[in-house]
């Protein structure tokens, strides 16, 4: 698409700089994350630390008993909430797009429903609901009210409309009942919509600080964003640690973002267009 | 494929129940060691002081354990949170100016029935145990309290050919003009005399020095009465007019300590907590404390006391009295204040350690008899909040202080009306 | 369990078999939205109409409409209103614009298209706390921005003590963590506007200016409908980037409160949970009629 002709210079310049000023924080913190703490308030702009040191990650991993723990709560969340989501709304979206059952428009228009209704409205009963399970301060409360989202229900259910009818005809021929058909033969046809859709809550729920917060108070079980904004503290701010803490809870999500970069820019297109 | 999908699912769900149950585990343990939780604010270094306090409970009764958890941040909005949500601790630290809310609400254990005359109830200072008292019940055990005194950097005042500190509040400002050093290269200032809190927490005493009240009997904010204004309107000049004091976040500080570390104020006005944090931080500072300087003839200061207290609803309440006990009792009190550089509220305690006689810590002790306690009814939240707010804009020159102020009080009394 | 009917062709199969398979398929959905969504938000709409106190003994006083009342005479809700509206003003026409600017150069024949779009995601995968510290560093008088303006020799500011400069700096933080994403989706629309139209654009000699203005723009329309709406949506809810800087007071001076923050603040702080609840419940009628008035107008089920 070759209409936009400006010089090649300018192009080049307009995305150099946008990537020099998207990334120099992310460097600013990985530098900062080697220097000791004197040597960040001292102010200063290097990036290559004068007095490089790795005390600040043995710091958070052996000084603060905890670090490991939320990281840990934070990997327990994720990978359990994006392998239920994976199921369940998959489940869901197939039965409301190819399974004519009473109700299923109802469900679908619920859906619908579901999805305009922004999420600040259940924080306070969610809360009070968890409160009366006894499930607050505990890894249930986490995972549980998130294992299913009308999102990604929605997604799954336009996704799958478009599959060709002669699909469960053909599985039918072949003796294979509803669940059988959905494992052996919808799922696996469905990886590219799988893929993104476990890109976006794997990256919701790890990254999800709102909800923690409410749920819990008991340090113990935090995820590492409830515990790097701990360690900001009240009076006395540890930049290093916070900066080798943020390197190490970012970097992974990093990672698995540009190593599955292709799904995800499938995935934000898909549901973009809507 | 199917049933890999499902085998994955049964281990994920059985790895989830495990370590749920791993959790809940804990808490009912064997029938003869109780586990009593405690919750408590403190850094890294008040965190091991106090665990080997505890490793030291332990010890002497083996048939209960502590679980001692630090809230780093928000306290009173985590405390709160646990509160209604059935998960607070069973003993849990509480500063005199949060204790009215909980104690109109019945969610605090009253501990007169647990106290015997062995535990020697006198040795404590009454005023503070006053604060934790109401109607008549005693709902909580000070552990400790600080004081504000003024600390001064012994080098910059050498530097400024100054060998005492100021004695009256116009020395002071006098002397935090002197202070103020000015770097040529770029007009920067590389030092303030005064490094100021622009805080009600801190300013409470200023309101007082000349007749003035944070509140009425009914609660009700009273902090913008011209009384109350002669005394803030000292604060406000010296940041505005004299350009002599600086508020953290000027020079890139988050707190007065931090300024007073990083040697960017000559002088600064904070409780004994500032002693191990420069011990620890910035241990190459030389300084020196002194009461603070006196304001219409007058001495003042703000005394904040933190104590134990017993939740409500523990189902431990024996085992959790046992660690109170221990804890503001004569030898627990006396490890705890020995080592944190708080000051104790039993008298006996502060006497062996000799507290009155040292050069540092006098001032402080010497500012607990006319101190101003940090405690104004249930409603002080609010009144903070919204002193805080308009304090700074009157501080930065965006409005003067009588319109902020009366702002202030205003809006603070109409959100107390709107939330009964 | 369903393989008795192995040999049945589908248009025979009972009705009773697709209710049960439909429902095994919707259970886990039904269950969890029906207790951690559908119920919370009757749960809400109840507790806005009580005044509701759960500290020490649980009470739930039936107030009417008071709750919403106040929210009329309730200072801090229009504080927060102003907050959110200032935001929303700045923050989607910047972002819309920003997207729509790099998903026109990165449609270009620039080489190192996968690296470009990496680099510019790291902001929208990285979580918002982290995000927060790293800005609250480089905004320190100390930090990052300061030093690198007396390198060059301009003034430093005390940019986190100033109301003024708060917001902004959250709104700059967004801009660049939304941008990348309506980026993508303008990308792919620029793709589905076919050749044809700019070849004969140029045949009837229309200039480059020309074919953006009466050709581009026109296609990206309802992509950028979408986008608008899906901003204003997204920036009505603001809370993780205010609570982190302000350590959840909005401040300094309640620059930073965002209705969110505030609800946060009156359930959590002030324990005032009913009307919490009404401003949860009015927030959320907001964001609602927005989105119906998208939908209205861009009728979607016709995808």
């Amino acid at each position: 698409m070759k209409y936009f002709h400006w010089s090649k210079g300018l192009l080049y310049t307009i995305l150099l700089l946008y990537a020099i000023i998207t990334f120099v924080p992310f460097a600013w913190a990985l530098s900062a994350s080697f220097k000791p703490l004197s040597e960040i308030v001292a102010g200063g702009a290097n990036f290559i630390p004068q007095k490089f040191t790795l005390e600040n990650y043995r710091q958070i991993f052996f000084q603060e008993p905890l670090f490991g723990r939320w990281l840990f709560n934070s990997v327990v969340v994720a990978v359990s909430v994006t392998s239920f989501n994976l199921l369940f709304n998959s489940m869901a979206g197939y039965a409301l797009a190819r399974i004519r059952f009473p109700g299923n428009r109802f469900w679908f228009f619920l859906i619908l429903a579901v999805l305009m209704v922004p999420s600040q409205i259940t924080l306070i009963p969610s809360f009070l609901i968890l409160r009366f399970l006894g499930w607050l301060d505990s890894y249930q409360g986490l995972i549980v009210p998130s294992i299913v989202n009308a999102t990604f229900i929605f997604m799954m259910r336009q996704f799958f409309i478009n599959f060709p009818k002669e699909l469960e005809e053909a599985a039918a021929l072949d003796g294979l009942g509803h669940l059988e058909t959905f494992f052996e033969i919808v799922l696996p046809l469905a990886k590219p919509a799988l893929a993104a859709q476990a890109i976006f809550v794997f990256m919701g729920s790890w990254n999800n600080f709102l909800t923690p917060l409410i749920i819990l108070s008991n340090s113990e079980m935090f995820t590492l964003p409830l515990g790097l904004n701990t360690f900001k503290g009240q009076y006395i701010s540890y930049w290093n640690y916070i900066m080798a803490a943020s390197m190490v809870f970012t970097l992974p999500a990093l990672a698995i973002y540009a190593f599955f970069n292709r799904y995800f820019i499938q995935g934000v297109t898909f549901t973009g267009g809507k | 494929m199917q049933k890999k999908i499902l085998s994955f699912f049964a281990l994920l769900l059985l790895g989830i129940f495990t370590f749920t149950s791993c959790n809940t585990g804990q808490q009912t343990g064997n029938n003869s060691v109780v586990t009593v939780s405690l919750n408590g604010w403190g850094d890294q270094v008040e965190r091991q002081l106090l665990q080997q306090i505890l490793n030291n409970f332990e010890a002497k009764h083996p048939n209960i354990k502590v679980k001692y958890d630090v809230i780093a941040d928000q306290y009173m909005d985590v405390i709160k949170t646990k509160l209604i949500g059935g998960t607070a601790a069973d003993v849990f630290y509480l500063d005199a100016s949060e204790a009215p809310l909980l104690i109109n609400h019945n969610v605090l254990e009253p501990l007169d029935s647990y106290i015997n005359s062995s535990f020697d109830i006198n040795d404590f200072q009454p005023q503070l145990l006053n604060a934790f008292r109401q109607n008549g019940k005693l709902y909580g055990l000070p552990k400790d309290f600080a004081t504000l005194a003024l600390f001064y950097n012994k080098k910059a005042f050498q530097a400024a050919n100054l060998s005492q500190p100021p004695q009256s509040w116009n020395e002071f400002l006098e002397m935090s003009k002197q202070l103020t050093l000015v770097r040529k290269k770029d007009g920067k200032i590389e030092q303030y005399g005064f490094g100021v809190s622009p805080e009600l927490a801190r300013q409470g005493f200023m309101i007082e020095a000349y007749g003035g009240k944070i509140v009425n009997h009914n609660d009700r904010a009273t902090f913008a009465s011209p009384n109350s204004l002669e005394g803030l309107k000292l604060t406000v000049n010296q940041y505005r007019q004299d350009k002599s004091s600086a508020i953290p976040s000027d020079v890139g500080a988050s707190s007065g300590n931090e300024i007073f570390g990083q040697g960017k104020a000559a002088m600064v006005m904070e409780g004994t907590w500032l002693i191990p944090y420069l011990k620890g931080t910035f241990p190459n500072i030389t300084y020196a404390t002194a009461e603070i300087p006196t304001i219409n003839d007058k001495k003042g200061t703000m005394a904040y006391v933190v104590a134990y207290v017993m939740n409500q609803r523990s189902k431990h309440k024996p085992e959790a009295w046992q660690l109170i006990s221990y804890l503001t009792g004569k030898e627990g009190m006396q490890a705890w204040a020995s080592k944190a550089f708080v000051l104790p509220t039993r008298r006996s305690v502060a006497a062996a350690l000799n507290y009155d006689t040292n050069p540092l810590y006098s001032p402080f002790i010497a500012g607990s008899a006319y101190a101003t306690t940090w405690q104004a009814g249930e409603n002080l939240p609010i009144i903070t909040n919204s002193f805080n707010n308009q304090f700074i804009s009157a501080m930065l020159g965006e409005q003067a202080l009588k319109s902020a102020m009366s702002k202030a009080q205003e809006t603070a009394n109409k959100e107390i009306a709107l939330s009964h | 369990m369903l393989s008795r009917k192995k040999l049945v062709p589908s248009s025979l199969r009972q009705p009773r078999s697709l209710t049960l398979a439909g429902y095994i398929f919707m259970a886990p959905t039904i269950v969890i939205l029906g207790v951690f969504t559908i119920l919370p938000i009757l749960f809400a709409i109840f507790l806005a109409f009580h005044r509701v106190q759960l500290l020490g003994e649980n009470v739930y006083k039936f107030i009417g409409w008071k709750n919403f009342i106040r929210e009329t005479i309730d200072d801090q809700v229009w504080i927060a209103l102003k907050n959110t509206a200032e935001y929303v003003a700045i923050v989607v026409p910047t972002q819309t614009i920003l997207a729509l600017t790099l998903a026109l150069v990165l449609n270009t024949q620039v080489r190192g298209k996968r690296w470009f779009r990496i680099i510019f995601f790291m902001p929208t995968v990285t979580s918002s706390t982290v995000l927060t510290l790293i800005f609250m560093w480089i905004y320190n008088s100390n930090g990052l921005l300061n030093n690198f303006l007396s390198s060059i020799g301009l003034p430093t500011y005390n940019w986190l003590g100033d109301p003024d400069v708060a917001l902004k700096a959250i709104m700059l933080m967004n801009i660049w963590s939304t941008a990348p994403l309506f980026m993508v989706i303008y990308l792919a629309a620029l793709q589905d506007i076919p050749e044809s139209l700019y070849e004969a654009a140029t045949i009837d000699g229309a200039s480059r200016w020309d074919k953006f203005i009466w050709i581009t723009l026109p296609f990206l329309q309802p992509v950028t409908f979408f986008i608008v709406v899906m901003g204003i949506i997204g920036t009505f809810q603001l809370f993780d980037q205010s609570y982190i800087f302000s350590r959840g007071s909005g401040g300094p001076d309640n620059s930073t409160l965002t209705v969110v923050l505030l609800i946060y603040q009156y359930a959590f702080k002030s324990l005032d949970m009913g009307y919490a609840a009404a401003l949860a419940l009015s927030l959320a009628l907001v964001i609602m009629i927005v989105t119906l008035i998208q939908r209205y107008l861009f009728k979607e089920e016709s995808h």
